[in-house]
């Protein structure tokens, strides 16, 4: 189980296909991301969406997968303005759609936070069976000793 | 992502390793140990957890101070509090985006 991941969804009284436009439309992108001025989308697998972040940068994010209206991910190097991002800078925003009732549920994870940057001493007696514990769970556990100790 | 430290980046290398979390556990656990009581807990060398301790101090995430002729290391819980902290902002700003979303869908749904 991966817990290297923040999750947030949401219900929309709009059409799936509707969501889809705004999720992916150029006009609308720089809208719910940017600062107002339309965001270049080459919406395909490969494709380079550039996503503007005022006075932290620009990203040129990468299209991974492409499949309307239910499901779109992307790679964004959000820790290197300009570049574009590959597997190893960057982690992958994944959003999923799906009509309920006469709306949509949108749903969006990114992942890949710890795997982004290579780790400066990789170890030799890292075994898969050890990677149930996620590090999510540590942080949260040991956040709330840190709150413990700092009273 | 508008706030993104360098010292998150530290710890969430520093945390990519099982057997580092294992370690911060084991701390936390113990309230302060040396890597000789460490690696006594788990299936790797005291050379191993040595390393581990290294990469961890580098990230913020213990420290240590000398005893005798071995170093006891404890938890610094601050930089796991803030990458905490960072991660709650992350998932923030991704709920500001799709209520965004939802109000560009909703009202363009009209027009």
């Amino acid at each position: 189980m991966n817990q290297d991941q923040v999750e947030q969804e949401i219900v929309i009284d709009a059409p799936i296909e509707r969501v889809w436009a705004v999720l992916t439309e150029s006009e609308y992108v720089g809208q719910w991301f940017g600062d107002g001025t339309p965001a270049p989308v080459d919406l395909r697998p490969g494709g380079i969406m550039r996503l503007d972040h005022g006075d932290h940068g620009a990203f040129p994010t990468k299209f991974v997968s492409v499949d309307p209206p239910c499901a779109l991910s992307y790679r964004w190097a959000s820790g290197f303005p300009g570049v574009v991002a590959d597997e190893a800078n960057s982690t992958l925003v994944e959003f999923t759609l799906s009509a309920e009732g006469g709306g949509t549920r949108l749903k969006v994870v990114e992942s890949g936070f710890t795997t982004r940057a290579p780790s400066p001493n990789p170890s030799p007696d890292d075994t898969r069976e050890s990677h149930e514990q996620g590090w999510a769970a540590v942080v949260g556990k040991l956040g709330e000793l840190s709150e413990k100790l700092a009273v | 992502m508008t706030t993104e430290p360098v010292a998150a980046e530290d710890v969430f290398a520093a945390l990519a390793d099982p057997t580092r979390r294992r370690l911060l556990e084991l701390l936390s656990q113990r309230g302060d140990a040396t890597a000789t009581e460490l690696a006594g807990d788990l299936p790797v060398s005291r050379q191993a957890v040595v390393k581990h301790l290294v990469v961890l101090d580098g990230a913020g995430l213990v420290t240590g101070r000398r005893d005798g002729r071995e170093r006891r290391y404890q938890v610094r819980p601050d930089a796991l509090a803030a990458t905490a902290r960072w991660m709650n902002q992350v998932a923030a700003q991704w709920s500001s985006r799709l209520t965004a979303i939802k109000r560009l869908a909703e009202s363009a749904e009209g027009s």
